[in-house]
């Protein structure tokens, strides 16, 4: 797990690569890689690729990077973990390919020398990567099915530049910070920046699960190669298991095929751990697959002490359960205090999370952690959010109304006018017959920050205008949901996956845990995993989170699975009312009203910072 | 069976093969070097003003008559691109391209379009953006350009490509000619220069920031004249400025200067200076580089293109006096640079470019259009 960073001065009138820039780039990123750093450049001066190491897997410097293949041709700078390397590697050497270390990164190296671009489908893992291809004079950029690495990108013509993060780009200081309205209207709609936007007009991400090659004439358009839409689309038409025990049977199976393949490493992988189903079956599914010593690692706040939002005393019983080493880090408004500055200077992109993964993590690192499992994807996949419930209603009750031409827009309008004069009416209210009869405008409803007409609370009217028109939020959310799944469970969980959990949890995962150079591992997020259940999941009339809880051999105890969801909740909403430093929200009069969500004047904090 | 033929491109263009000034010289070997591309069998240029060619056509390419007004333009467009059935079309300037994405369509051909400089920075009207945003190719004269239209436009940005401007065989090194030197009294002066229209309506070019400049450049370099070559309407005001600012002996307007004698004005500079925000791009930039001579230019523009970013010529913030003056000063006292620099654009990468991005952006046959 690292960061990577590169230049390539494709266009003949472009200057050649700036090393001074490049390592300014590279550096920002300390953080992602402290036990190593590297640089290569091409003979000509055109290409240069930048990395900062954390070491996992091979720690020998036989592994570091940028790595060149042994007939130099091959250049790899690469972010993340190839889960399967081991069995890639063994068919590479049946073909008669020999290996210098023992790093998935010479695999993915010796498997594009073989395969080219098409290596792509066989890669199980978190990734981003780039590689550069002397023979074809082209630079191809990778990053994986889910979106858990990040990869961005600024194009300005003559020059392609790429880095893990949006503010290591801009540390280069060659880079326009021309904002991006698209990128700004998007956090202000969703509470993240919605992929591929950034709030920079020059900088992008490469979408999750595509790739682009760039070469004499620049980037070419990216190509998908995998999207999560099709894969539960093509995941209805396969055949399911008819009963319960050998539904139980198979989810057990992948399950710990997963935690088993998300476990290799040469350093010990500890795991995040909560109250709730997916960090503790994890933890069991560890032991399932023979780790004996699992360091586990439960955020407390002060605040929450004896109150139902402590998550400690469930966690601790899980602990003693599967028998951890289990540390309780408890959090206090002074510690946040002190590293707000930091926090909202790690934060690589405006997002109104992150702040649990930043102090368990932080607490993970103290423990002299390099990896940690963390259940994140768990609702996604198997449903537990209350939107598995609350969309499909809503679009079932709105579908008629909808229908008729207009209604939808003036309701939203007199509702928005009486909304003005009261708090009482909830500004989603007003959406409600405009956007909830269709699967996209219900989840804009489900999981909106701010409603498209709130915008002009907080951005200048023609940022509005502009980033609305460059978005369009409702064609956007259509676009990841085609082609639509037949089920009601596939909807949600196309649009929980491709936009809650790719642009806000697995952003925020990487910005908050990599700022304690730690790697997060997401055995819930797999796309061999995903390509196993998913037909049972979408199949089955009622799946619930108890499947996951009874899949360790020593499944959870019921009081965990029949909590109430609470979700991972912090105090930022008492924070918010008192830390000199976060009033600003007071100037917006919509966020003033007492019921205002904290998530709004947080996201307002945010922007300002 | 289809045919398996080479393109035929229509161009819309402002100029074609008659015209002066940056615009219509990019136009020039923009055609002509796509009429030298694989698989492009005739480029025929519609011109909308000054028809008759300077110089013999480039191969390949056949210019029409100019048309004017434009109904009856849009007709002739119209009637070529059935006529000659037209693979592809081709819009040199934007206030063209609804025209051009209209005629595009109606033949099924895909459109590439060329956008220079401040025509393209602001936001134009729903027609000309839809306009745009439905061409398979765009290609920019410069970064900043590309930037400024990227802006507002709804267009995936690796659809936007750069494809800067080239400079003429004839702007080469020389020793300074004798005849400037006599003609303008330059015998051991340090000579500033610089070219451009001084239209009122085009007051960005920077030549009151330069004379602004002077009295400190005076100071430390007291031998220095201002040749300002170049006609227009903003003339009386620049000169009352150095007027006032005492520097009538200072600052010499040159006027207008023949196309020939220009590379020699380049020649008898110690620096070209120009330190403007208006620059699509700045082709003179590059024709004082190919002279042998020092370039000042502002960093706020596409001037920052043929400065590579600072490291072919000085890139100041042109609003900046002091670094203006540092600039200046630092040019008139540096040997003259290589006059190799420029090579960088020269066109033999130019043609090259534009076939990679021809082959990238467009189909290589008419084939595959029939296809779709």
């Amino acid at each position: 797990m690292c960061g990577i960073a590169g230049i390539y001065a494709y266009h003949y009138a472009a200057n050649e690569v700036d090393r001074t820039e490049l390592r300014q780039i590279r550096d920002h990123m300390a953080q992602r890689g402290p036990d190593g750093l590297g640089e290569w450049y091409s003979s000509d001066d055109r290409v240069g690729f930048g990395h900062r190491r954390l070491t996992i897997i091979d720690l020998s410097e036989r592994a570091a990077q940028p790595m060149v293949s042994a007939d130099g041709k091959l250049v790899l700078t690469f972010n993340g973990e190839i889960y399967n390397y081991r069995e890639l590697r063994a068919s590479l050497e049946a073909r008669g390919r020999t290996f210098r270390s023992e790093s998935d990164t010479e695999v993915l190296l010796q498997l594009y020398a073989e395969k080219g671009v098409a290596m792509v489908h066989e890669l199980r893992g978190m990734f981003a990567f780039a590689l550069w291809d002397a023979d074809k004079a082209g630079l191809l950029l990778v990053r994986d099915p889910y979106g858990i690495k990040p990869l961005y990108y600024a194009d300005d013509g003559w020059t392609l530049r790429f880095a893990s993060q949006v503010k290591a780009l801009l540390n280069g200081g060659k880079i326009s910070r021309n904002p991006e309205p698209a990128g700004w209207v998007g956090f202000c709609l969703f509470g993240s920046v919605p992929e591929p936007f950034t709030t920079f007009q020059e900088i992008r991400a490469v979408p999750a699960g595509s790739t682009i090659w760039v070469d004499r004439v620049g980037p070419h358009e990216v190509k998908q190669y995998f999207s999560i839409a099709e894969a539960y689309s093509r995941a209805e038409a396969a055949s399911a298991p008819a009963c319960d025990q050998e539904m139980q049977l198979r989810v057990h199976e992948a399950l710990l095929d997963s935690v088993r393949h998300h476990l290799v490493a040469d350093v010990p992988v500890g795991a995040f751990l909560s109250s709730g189903v997916d960090s503790g079956a994890l933890v069991g599914l560890m032991r399932d697959a023979g780790q004996r010593d699992i360091q586990t690692v439960t955020l407390a706040f002060e605040e929450f002490r004896g109150k139902p939002e402590d998550e400690a005393p469930l966690a601790a019983e899980i602990a003693a359960r599967y028998d951890t080493r289990h540390a309780t880090r408890v959090v206090t408004k002074e510690e946040f205090r002190t590293d707000l500055p930091k926090i909202l200077d790690s934060m690589d992109q405006p997002t109104i999370d992150g702040l649990n993964t930043w102090f368990v993590s932080k607490a993970a690192h103290e423990l002299g952690l390099k990896v940690a499992i963390s259940g994140l994807g768990g609702d996604e996949l198997f449903g537990g959010y209350p939107s598995f419930r609350d969309i499909p209603l809503c679009v079932r009750a709105m579908a008629f109304p909808a229908r008729i031409p207009l209604l939808g827009e003036l309701a939203r309008r007199l509702l928005t006018q009486v909304g003005k004069s009261s708090d009482v009416i909830n500004p989603k209210a007003a959406g409600l017959l405009k956007y909830g009869g269709d699967y996209p405008g219900a989840y804009l409803l489900r999981r909106g920050l701010l409603m498209p007409w709130e915008l002009e609370d907080v951005l200048g009217k023609d940022t509005i205008r502009l980033g609305l028109r460059r978005l369009k939020p409702i064609r956007h959310i259509e676009a990841l949901l085609t082609p639509r799944p037949s089920t009601r469970f596939g909807k949600v969980a196309v649009l929980e996956s491709a936009l809650y959990m790719r642009n806000q949890l697995l952003r925020d995962t990487d910005w908050a845990s990599m700022a304690h150079s730690l790697e997060v591992r997401v055995p819930l997020v797999d796309v061999e995993l995903l390509r196993r259940l998913a037909p049972t999941l979408t199949q089955r009339k009622w799946i619930s989170k108890s499947v996951l809880a009874n899949s360790p051999r020593l499944p959870l105890p019921t009081a965990i699975i029949e909590r109430p969801k609470t979700g991972f909740v912090t105090p930022i909403h008492k924070w918010l009312q008192t830390d000199a430093r976060l009033q600003h929200w007071r100037q917006v009069p919509a966020f003033a009203v007492p019921k205002c969500a904290w998530a709004r004047r947080w996201a307002y904090e945010v922007a300002a910072a | 069976m289809l045919a398996n033929r080479p393109l035929r491109v229509l161009a819309l263009v402002t100029d074609g093969f008659s015209g002066h000034g940056g615009i219509a010289e990019y136009s020039r070997s923009f055609l002509g070097s796509l009429a030298a591309c694989d698989g492009i069998a005739e480029v025929i240029v519609l011109p909308r003003l000054n028809a008759t060619p300077l110089d013999p056509l480039p191969f390949g390419v056949g210019q029409l008559p100019a048309v004017k007004g434009r109904i009856r333009y849009s007709l002739a467009a119209l009637r070529t691109a059935i006529r000659r059935r037209i693979d592809v079309v081709f819009c040199g300037h934007l206030y063209m391209v609804p025209l051009a994405a209209a005629l595009a369509k109606l033949v099924r051909a895909p459109l590439w379009v060329q956008v220079h400089g401040i025509e393209a920075w602001e936001e134009l009207s729903v027609l000309h953006r839809r306009s745009i945003e439905s061409a398979a190719l765009i290609t920019s004269v410069s970064r900043y350009t590309r930037r400024r239209l990227l802006a507002w436009v709804g267009v995936e940005p690796a659809r936007i490509k750069v494809l800067p401007a080239t400079v003429a065989p004839q702007f080469k090194p020389g020793p300074k000619p004798e005849y400037l030197i006599e003609r303008h009294a330059l015998h051991r002066k340090k000579v500033l220069m610089s070219v451009s229209r001084l239209a009122s309506t085009e007051p960005y070019k920077g030549n009151d920031r330069v004379i602004r400049a002077l009295p400190s450049v005076l100071t430390r370099y007291p031998d220095t004249l201002y040749l300002v070559v170049g006609e227009g309407d903003d003339r009386p005001r620049l000169e009352a400025l150095a007027g006032e600012l005492g520097l009538t002996e200072k600052v010499r307007f040159v006027g207008l200067v023949s196309s020939e004698e220009l590379p020699d004005y380049f020649r008898v500079a110690d620096a070209f200076v120009m330190p403007s925000t208006g620059e699509g791009f700045g082709i003179v930039f590059l024709e004082a580089m190919a002279c042998g001579i020092p370039v000042i230019g502002g960093n706020k523009d596409g001037s920052l293109d043929p400065l590579a970013d600072g490291v072919l010529g000085f890139a100041v913030d042109p609003e900046n006096n002091e670094e203006l003056v540092s600039a200046i000063c630092s040019a008139l006292r540096s040997a003259r640079p290589e006059a190799s620099r420029s090579q960088r654009f020269n066109i033999q990468f130019f043609t090259e470019h534009l076939k990679a991005l021809r082959a990238h952006g467009l189909p290589s046959t008419n084939r595959c259009k029939r296809e779709k």
